[in-house]
């Protein structure tokens, strides 16, 4: 299997991941206002093929690994199904005892396959860390790359407020701005920490 | 465990990118393991001795533990 460059990689991630928002902005809320069974379940799975996607190029990752790399993703993937295991349980007994409603009950499960992802990426490079990996340079475009999904976010989010006043995809998408852009932070900040500890 | 890959590698005037190339993995995971934060498994280890033209002892010597 041919390996991909990890900004590769994250480039068809990123771009899986906005194909992923733009769908949930315009093409889903269309599955509340349509009747008929059929066009109402399309509409509704319209957004799995890019989540099906972005775990078919993650497995790919995976497979094309050498042995160091594949337990880095194994460790990441640990601890994201425990993560995720904490998180079901919670949200399952709380549903279970009424006290979650039925929606925030199904927006909980809509945020699983986000909470896995961030905590498996975050977890990998924690891993990859200890083994010496993750250089600072590839901190300072992963930060880049993540302020720019914050602009598209909060573009996004100023769009659609505008556009329908749709309070809660306007928040949505406002939520993942603020989401991305404590990826940037956090990414500079230790870029800067890193190269500080360097110089000395 | 210690070993003498960096010194081999080195040597023989060859960059990390070019012994991973050589070895079929990243870059990452020969910076790991010149600096003794990995320890290969069997085979790798069997690979490294063959691009070296190397015995696997003369490569790797184990450590205190």
């Amino acid at each position: 299997m041919i390996r991909l460059s990890p900004q590769a990689h994250q480039r068809r991630v990123m771009i899986a991941m906005a194909v992923y928002v733009a769908v949930l902005l315009w093409v889903w809320p269309l599955a509340r206002a349509a009747e008929a069974a059929l066009p109402k379940t399309a509409y509704a799975l319209t957004p799995v093929p890019p989540l099906l996607y972005v775990i078919w190029l993650m497995a790919r990752r995976v497979l094309a690994g050498d042995e160091l790399e594949q337990r880095t993703h194994l460790i990441g993937l640990g601890v994201a199904a425990a993560a995720v295991s904490i998180y079901g349980i919670v949200g399952g007994f709380l549903a279970a005892a009424h006290v979650l409603t039925p929606e925030a009950s199904a927006a909980a499960l809509v945020w699983i396959f986000p909470l896995l992802v961030v905590v498996y990426a975050a977890a990998r490079a924690h891993a990859a860390r200890r083994y010496g990996g993750a250089c600072a340079d590839a901190d300072a475009s992963a930060a880049l790359r993540f302020l720019y999904l914050a602009a598209i976010f909060a573009a996004i989010a100023a769009w659609v407020h505008l556009r329908h006043g749709d309070a809660g995809d306007a928040g949505l998408a406002a939520g993942m701005a603020v989401v991305m852009l404590g990826c940037a932070a956090f990414l500079a900040l230790r870029q800067r920490l890193r190269r500080r500890a360097r110089d000395e | 465990m210690k070993n003498h890959i960096r010194e081999l590698r080195e040597q023989r005037g060859w960059s990390q990118g070019d012994l991973a190339e050589k070895l079929d993995v990243s870059r990452q995971t020969v910076n790991a393991i010149e600096t003794g934060k990995y320890d290969p498994s069997l085979p790798l280890a069997f690979r490294l001795a063959k691009v070296f033209r190397q015995p696997i002892e003369f490569l790797f010597e184990p450590g205190k533990d």
